[in-house]
């Protein structure tokens, strides 16, 4: 009976702020200006904090950008990982525990420190211009760049995430490799495939599971990326949807609910996807928490 | 006189089209042919304009293109910027303009390696310290052949203001708002008070609107730049002009410990027995709406308070909004009627990897910018920024508006406000408005010490 209440009053507590997001998203700022936010809604709730979201917070065209660094992210991480996880735990080499603890201690490094450096670095790295993909009249994929340079384009932010979540996921990744007995390998081996071959038709597909836990993980990371866009963006509307609920403050008014409209709208893609993978999701966080 | 204007407009158009030869080398004749019929273009426009604007024309080009970086993100300030870059496009020749947004918060953090990558031509920024910084950092390309040409149409305050410490040209103002005292007119009148003309007349108002109930000065200080206003105003109204610019740039030797600054805290905590409680969780917003509801008598803020009135969709609360100028404190430097009046500029960045190819462009729309109907229409959309021209059309300024001109062109002195007049690391959350907060906490305290930590801040800072 106490658990129980207990952990209503938990519950509670952990659901007040969305549900206050919510009410808030739900009331037009007028309202809020004259009743106050500790008050009942006076002229009924209304979805039009969401309208303007929108159309004037051209909500749509930043999901387009977060695909756009999201997807190649995801996948460029998995394929590399892989790779190196491969490696570590299917071949004995001198090296192949130095580099899974190299990747491994990658992970600790808070990405905050190297911000500076990172900074020259996109600045001073030069990349072609090979013409872009247009998508609509607003949104332009170039490839690879559109200044000659990494800084400020979406390769320059899909390379950052690469770099960064590559760690933990061949950290996972050569945990679960590891449950993959020698023989199978061995044996694709005698029928002469090669390392490249073995890796992509034999590996891989038996690592199905873990590879799908991996990515609806990377995903939720990599979308949930405030700071890399933040950085080494410098134009407005290459922003993803994170760093672009930004936009909805002005100079020097803050439209709270509306603020609480566009972050309600951000949070909808990762719990869509949570709720279609739930049961990778569940998966990837006990995998590779056995060995063998 | 129409004809020598005339003339001078050609021999300007001239000048362009030698600068444009010379700072392209590369250009073919074709491009020159092409030049000079975007010159004879402009200046058959120019003829059929009839003179009507004063502003001469200048060192510029048309056609073309060139880039501008906004942090206008307000819905009004947006569409204001797109509608001036539209108007130029169509007056230039076709220049294309490609804009890039930032939000305002973000723009102003970032702004340092914004100007240090790969920025646009012109950008949006602000007068004072923070734009002779990054001028003396050699991140902003002096203007002086644009403000020569356009300086005629602005005031000798507003010249001050966009000159950099090498004595250059940095800028065009295009708005500014001042700081004042707002309240409500259907409160005031109900309840008989007056708009007090001196420190004493305001301390007895407060005191009354306490006993009526009010609270007498709405004050929201949790993003700890709003006291800065009131520190700003005191010490101008104690101290003056001179003393608040040496102090917020510790020129001449000026020191925090200076018991001039003492009797601003002084002062200070003669009123703040008459602020919002707990004012060090509150928004400005929140203090406005104080304003708003009635709950609150008096509040010093700048003239966006207005916005917040217009947000809560009701123009009979936009209507009672009025204001005055801070009162006199009985010092030798109230005659100085100084207040904060934050100018808002366009300046030419330095590291754009395309200025040397649109700077004809960009001047243009520096050039453009200064004209008092580029300024209207941007006014149009955002009604919280009045225009710097002296061409400006103000026919159709509200009441309100034409009570901040007449306050602002009545002051002798204007001040920026004080993170923009000082040094951003000083002026931030660890600085000063750490400081503040500190001082209001307990305003009765002795301030020796604090002043000695703001002093020792300063002096901890590396150099600029």
């Amino acid at each position: 009976m106490i658990l129980q209440a207990f952990l209503i009053a938990m519950v509670v507590l952990w659901l007040f702020p969305l549900f206050w997001a919510v009410y808030a998203s739900l009331r037009p700022y007028g309202d809020t200006v004259v009743h106050g936010y500790l008050s009942w809604p006076a002229n009924g709730l209304s979805f039009i904090n969401y309208q303007n979201v929108w159309t004037q917070g051209e909500i749509p065209y930043y999901y387009l950008n977060t695909l756009v660094i999201v997807v190649p992210g995801v996948i460029l991480t998995l394929l590399l990982a892989s790779m190196v996880a491969f490696c570590c735990t299917q071949f004995s080499w001198r090296f192949n525990l130095i580099v899974l603890m190299l990747f491994t201690a990658g992970n600790l490094l808070p990405p905050q420190v190297i911000i500076v450096p990172l900074y020259w670095i996109y600045l001073h790295t030069p990349i072609p211009m090979l013409g872009s993909i247009d998508i609509g009249t607003k949104f332009s994929f170039a490839i690879f760049s559109d200044n000659n340079l990494l800084y400020d384009q979406y390769i320059g932010i899909i390379l950052i995430h690469v770099v960064f979540q590559t760690g933990f996921a061949t950290f996972v990744l050569s945990n679960y490799m590891k449950t993959i007995t020698k023989e199978i390998t061995e044996s694709a081996l005698v029928d002469g495939a090669n390392v490249l071959r073995i890796w992509w038709s034999v590996v891989l597909p038996l690592c199905r599971p873990a590879l799908a836990a991996m990515a609806t993980l990377l995903f939720t990371f990599m979308y949930n990326d405030f700071f890399w866009a933040l950085i080494l963006l410098s134009h407005g509307d290459k922003r993803p949807i994170t760093t672009a609920l930004n936009n909805l403050q002005g100079e020097f008014l803050i439209n709270n609910n509306l603020i609480a409209a566009g972050a309600l709208l951000a949070c909808l893609p990762p719990i869509i996807v949570y709720i279609l993978l739930q049961k990778h999701f569940v998966a990837g966080l006990t995998l590779g928490s056995t060995k063998g | 006189m129409g004809d020598s204007r005339e003339a001078k407009r050609v021999q300007n158009l001239l000048a362009l089209q030698d600068e444009a030869l010379r700072l392209n080398p590369n250009l073919t004749r074709r491009d020159v042919l092409k030049i000079a019929g975007y010159g004879s273009l402009a200046a058959f426009i120019a003829a059929c304009g009839g003179g009507a604007t004063n502003t001469p024309t200048g060192i510029t080009a048309t056609g073309g293109t060139m880039s501008l970086g906004s942090y206008n993100t307000d819905p009004g300030s947006k569409a204001g910027t797109q509608a001036i870059v539209d108007a130029f496009t169509s007056a230039n020749g076709g220049t294309k303009v490609k804009l890039n947004t930032v939000d305002h918060g973000t723009f102003q953090n970032t702004i340092s390696q914004y100007l240090q990558g790969t920025p646009e031509d012109a950008f949006t920024w602000f007068s004072g310290h923070r734009m002779r910084f990054f001028a003396a950092k050699g991140l902003a390309t002096p203007i002086d052949d644009v403000w020569s040409a356009v300086k005629s149409n602005y005031t000798s305050g507003f010249e001050a203001s966009i000159k950099g410490n090498d004595g250059k040209a940095y800028a065009i103002p295009t708005d500014y708002y001042p700081w004042a005292v707002f309240y409500r007119k259907d409160v005031w009148a109900a309840k008989g008070y007056n708009v007090p003309k001196n420190w004493d007349d305001l301390k007895a108002l407060c005191a009354k609107m306490k006993s009526d109930g009010l609270i007498p000065i709405a004050f929201a200080d949790k993003d700890g730049w709003p006291a800065q206003g009131t520190f700003d105003i005191l010490n101008l109204r104690l101290n003056g002009y001179d003393f608040h610019v040496n102090l917020l740039t510790g020129q001449n030797g000026q020191k925090w410990t200076d018991p001039k600054v003492t009797a601003v805290f002084k002062k200070w905590s003669e009123i703040t027995q008459y602020y919002s409680p707990a004012f060090a969780g509150l928004t400005w917003e929140k203090g406005a709406d104080q304003l708003l509801r009635k709950q609150a008598g008096m509040y010093l803020l700048g003239l966006f308070v207005s916005d917040e009135f217009k947000a809560s969709g009701s123009q009979a609360d936009v209507d009672q909004l009025d204001f005055f100028a801070f009162p006199h404190v009985g010092s030798s430097f109230d005659a100085e009627e100084a207040l904060d009046a934050p100018i808002d500029v366009y300046m030419l960045t330095a590291k754009s990897p395309t200025l040397q190819n649109d700077l004809g462009q960009a001047k243009a729309f520096l050039e453009f910018v200064s004209k008092g109907s580029t300024q209207v229409t941007y006014w149009k959309n955002a009604p919280g920024s009045i225009p710097t021209a002296n061409d400006a059309d103000t026919s159709q300024y509200p009441a309100l508006t034409k009570k901040a001109v007449q306050i602002v062109s009545g002051a002798k002195k204007i001040t920026q406000y004080f993170d923009r007049d000082s040094r951003p690391d000083f002026a931030g959350p660890n600085g000063m408005q750490g400081f503040l907060l500190k001082f209001l906490s307990n305003p009765s305290q002795d301030t020796t010490n604090l002043q000695k930590d703001m002093q020792n801040f300063w002096d901890s800072l590396p150099p600029e």
